[in-house]
């Protein structure tokens, strides 16, 4: 399957802690924005089929000891807003012991308007109904855009 | 000209019903069970709400408060399970439910006044019948009822019993008393003259007497399952299935798998101290399977789904086990993949669909 | 017979047998008191094999290769700490002279007072240096589960000395018998110690107690075990969705539990059907938790040769011996 870069809003409507969920060839995906970082995750939780990226993104518990335990911004997880179920928000990993499967990740980043012009194959996503409706845009040579690879 | 014979051609479509969820919650507001109370009850919770602290307020729900963050309504004046119009979206439309059950925890309390849980639970149940019962079709009710003060109970189920739609009656899973107690056979036997099921539904006021009270929400939920075990044995042991010949109980959101375990404990006491019990001259676990059904949710997820299967089979719980999403609960099960493949495609049958209409007396077949 | 029996009792038929081993108050207590042993009715039933036995030679031809003995009369005592940890080491000073000094091929579990641990820290700096006892021993009920962080330090101070735990059936007089009520009848009673087995695995799993004492093994005895597969199907799910309230718990829980805990064989609650017996093994990984117990006085019917008839050879040495032999560090 050739490599496909989907737009998914321009920077400047992605502020941090947002998140879009997007339909790309009948598969529903999720981009996160954290800080600078952008993350791109499968929609549908592996273990009863959750719409995992409408749950809450977390960083690590850590516990050296019981009752000392911390957070750490490092990795971040998303959880299933059903079971709780977690993953790497960046790799799709699964912690939930080794007969548990991960979750398919793709990359996201910002690219700027100039490049996705050039490159016949980016196109715009297609608007998706529910909590996270996406804008419809124009796509300008000025401007910077974050793209979700698939 | 031709003579035409005209006909009437009944044209309502009969939809074959496949899925039945017997565990559904849905959950009232103090504001919406206060339209429902006399004035003096009224008075009462608006001078102290509800004096009882909740579970949740020993065991905070280490999950996303204990709900599916995604069945939050958004609306004004409603909380999870408030509202009929989201479940009737996310549960009923979405997956195609054809029956569902609703199990409303809101009068479980063990510690009211009997003038005040009489009028509580009654409110519970015309909050049913008014927003829910009448809302859907497809929806089904239980009958909550003041389990602590029998005959404030049984007044209760036959005042609800007439409505059809009240398919069981519903008792929380831990009481005042263990729950094979002679205290509360007059609610069974009511419930099964009405040819209602007893739902036991896990939770309520008492738990973890003898190991004493743990620390976290993960030991209290799986313990849930423990507490049924031991509520079940206290039911066999204590005679009430062979008091009461037609009583049927449905054990939900406790686990099945530990079922056929329990049954090999039970079998093997009663075989060292059989001559002690006279109100048990056949063996438990044929109580056991003539007497009670259990819900799937929170259903086990044992690594090799095939252990499931032999834990079923083990306890012959194939037509006792009835499928239940747990709606909108955090540990809710979904109908299309809950279930193991392993299971084979007519055990699924009879857990997502037909155990339930036979315990229910459900129509097979409902208006689509 | 070649075994290891982990479950072997005797009981001192009164107070006064303990009397040498308390000081002048407690004598005086107990007999201005009128305290009198009751002989734990329920650990044994007179109808289902009576009472312990209480002197070396009434035990003595009940010893396989080695026997731990467990003597529950501390379940008797009632909610004095004082008189609680005055009666744990009257007990175990009983265990040295009568029974552990008189043969070498017996152990012991040292009892604690239940109800401090400070109390119990105490008695296992007191004693639990004697290579004869081998685990410190407390009642399956408890005032808070035993996993809870107020009893670390006993799991503390019997691991320096190499001491494994075990939870027996039974104690904490006035504790309802079960995790839902007061019972009616001795069924309930006998069985309800297996639920609560379950709420105490949940607890030292939960607590992160084998995070902390890596080498700890609780021994689960007198309390079954053929409820522990799907237990663990369920606990290992719940903390998939509820891990971060208890994030020192790094490994699904059925990892810990297969390595830290035993099981005694006595009572063997198994299925009829061979079949069954081994679907059972399969879903517990093997037999190799399990651990032999006679349970003597105490009888349970013939679960046990029944799971012994479905073993191998090999599996059927390392219940009998190889899995107590490794937990107690005992050669022949």
């Amino acid at each position: 399957m050739p490599f496909v870069r989907i737009v998914v809003a321009p920077l400047s409507g992605f502020p941090d802690g947002e998140r879009r969920i997007v339909n790309v060839g009948g598969r529903s995906i999720g981009v996160f924005r954290v800080g600078s970082h952008f993350y791109g995750i499968r929609n549908r939780c592996p273990h009863q089929g959750g719409p995992l990226c409408l749950g809450h993104v977390l960083g690590d518990a850590v516990a050296d000891a019981p009752g000392s335990a911390r957070i750490s911004s490092d990795p971040l997880r998303i959880a299933c807003p059903w079971h709780g179920w977690e993953y790497d928000l960046d790799s799709g990993q699964s912690f939930m012991g080794p007969a548990s499967p991960g979750v398919r990740s793709y990359g996201a980043g910002v690219e700027p308007g100039a490049s996705l012009l050039e490159d016949a194959t980016a196109r715009p996503e297609m608007r998706v109904p529910g909590p996270y409706v996406a804008e419809t845009f124009e796509v300008t040579i000025e401007d910077e855009y974050v793209v979700l690879h698939t | 000209m031709a003579h035409v014979d005209t006909q009437v051609v009944e044209t309502i479509t009969k939809r074959k019903v496949e899925l039945v969820d017997c565990d559904v919650h849905a959950q009232a507001t103090e504001a919406m069970l206060a339209n429902y109370l006399s004035a003096p009850a009224r008075r009462l919770l608006e001078r102290y709400g509800r004096r009882t602290p909740r579970v949740t307020d020993w065991y905070p729900r280490a999950r996303n408060a204990g709900m599916r963050v995604d069945a939050w309504p958004g609306k004004p004046g409603h909380i999870w399970g408030s509202d009929p119009e989201t479940t009737r979206a996310q549960l009923l439309d979405e997956f195609g439910v054809d029956y569902a059950v609703l199990e409303v925890l809101s009068g479980q309390d063990c510690y009211d006044h009997p003038d005040f849980a009489a009028e509580w639970n009654s409110a519970v149940n015309q909050w049913q019948i008014e927003e829910w019962l009448s809302f859907d079709p497809r929806l089904r009710g239980t009958i909550a009822v003041p389990h602590e003060y029998p005959s404030l109970a049984v007044a209760e189920i036959e005042r609800c019993a007439g409505d059809d739609r009240f398919v069981a009656v519903l008792l929380p899973a831990s009481a005042a008393e263990q729950l094979g107690s002679p205290k509360y056979w007059p609610i069974y036997e009511a419930a099964t003259a009405f040819g209602r099921p007893v739902a036991f539904h896990t939770g309520g006021y008492v738990d973890h007497r003898g190991p004493g009270y743990p620390s976290f929400y993960l030991e209290y939920h799986v313990g849930n399952g423990i507490v049924m075990q031991s509520q079940l044995a206290s039911m066999v042991a204590g005679g009430m299935f062979d008091e009461i010949p037609g009583l049927r109980v449905v054990l939900t959101e406790c686990g099945v798998a530990w079922a056929a375990a329990l049954t090999w404990s039970l079998d093997s006491a009663w075989e060292l101290m059989r001559e002690d019990h006279a109100r048990l001259p056949r063996r438990p676990s044929e109580y056991i399977r003539d007497h009670v059904w259990f819900t799937t949710q929170p259903i086990e997820e044992p690594d090799d789904p095939q252990h499931l299967l032999w834990a079923i089979e083990q306890a012959r719980l194939g037509d006792r086990l009835l499928f239940a999403t747990d709606y909108p609960h955090w540990d809710f099960d979904s109908p299309k993949q809950a279930l193991p493949r392993a299971l084979g495609a007519p055990l699924r049958r009879a857990i997502m669909c037909e155990n339930a209409l036979a315990l229910y007396g459900l129509p097979a077949e409902r208006a689509g | 017979m070649d075994a290891i029996d982990c479950d072997l009792h005797c009981a001192p038929e009164s107070y006064e047998a303990l009397f040498p081993y308390l000081n002048d108050y407690w004598r005086q207590y107990i007999t201005e008191a009128g305290i009198r042993l009751n002989g734990l009715p329920h650990a044994y039933p007179r109808g289902l094999g009576g009472t312990a036995p209480s002197t070396y030679d009434a035990l003595s031809e009940h010893v396989p290769d080695f026997a731990i003995l467990n003597c529950l009369t501390g379940f008797e005592t009632h909610r004095n700490a004082y008189f609680a940890a005055a009666v744990a080491s009257a007990i175990n000073d009983w265990l040295r002279e009568e029974f552990l000094a008189r043969d070498s091929r017996l152990r012991a579990s040292l009892v604690v007072s239940p109800l401090s641990t400070d109390d119990a820290v105490s008695e296992i700096s007191r004693v639990g240096e004697d290579p004869q006892f081998v685990q410190v021993l407390l009642p399956v009920r408890s005032d808070v589960p035993w996993g809870n962080k107020n009893h670390h330090a006993m799991f503390a101070a019997a691991r320096e000395r190499g001491l494994q735990v075990a939870l027996h059936a039974w104690g904490r007089a006035g504790l309802a018998p079960t995790p839902s009520g007061f019972t009616t009848t001795y069924m309930e009673d006998y069985l309800g110690n297996q639920p609560i087995a379950q709420a105490q695995v949940l607890s030292l799993v939960s607590e992160g107690v084998f995070e902390r004492f890596p080498e700890l093994h609780v021994i689960m005895t007198e309390c079954g075990f053929a409820w522990l597969a799907p237990l663990l199907w369920r606990f290992d799910k719940d903390w998939k969705g509820v891990w971060r309230e208890v994030p020192w718990v790094k490994r699904p829980p059925s990892e810990y539990v297969r390595e830290h805990f035993r099981f005694t064989t006595a009572p063997a609650h198994l299925p009829s059907d061979p079949v069954a017996v081994d679907q059972l093994l399969e879903m517990m990984d093997g037999s190799g938790m399990l651990v032999y117990a006679s349970d003597y006085p105490h009888e349970h019917g013939d679960g046990l040769p029944a799971l012994l008839e479905r073993l191998s050879d090999a599996q059927r040495r390392e219940l009998l011996t190889g899995t107590a032999a490794e937990l107690y560090g005992l050669s022949a």
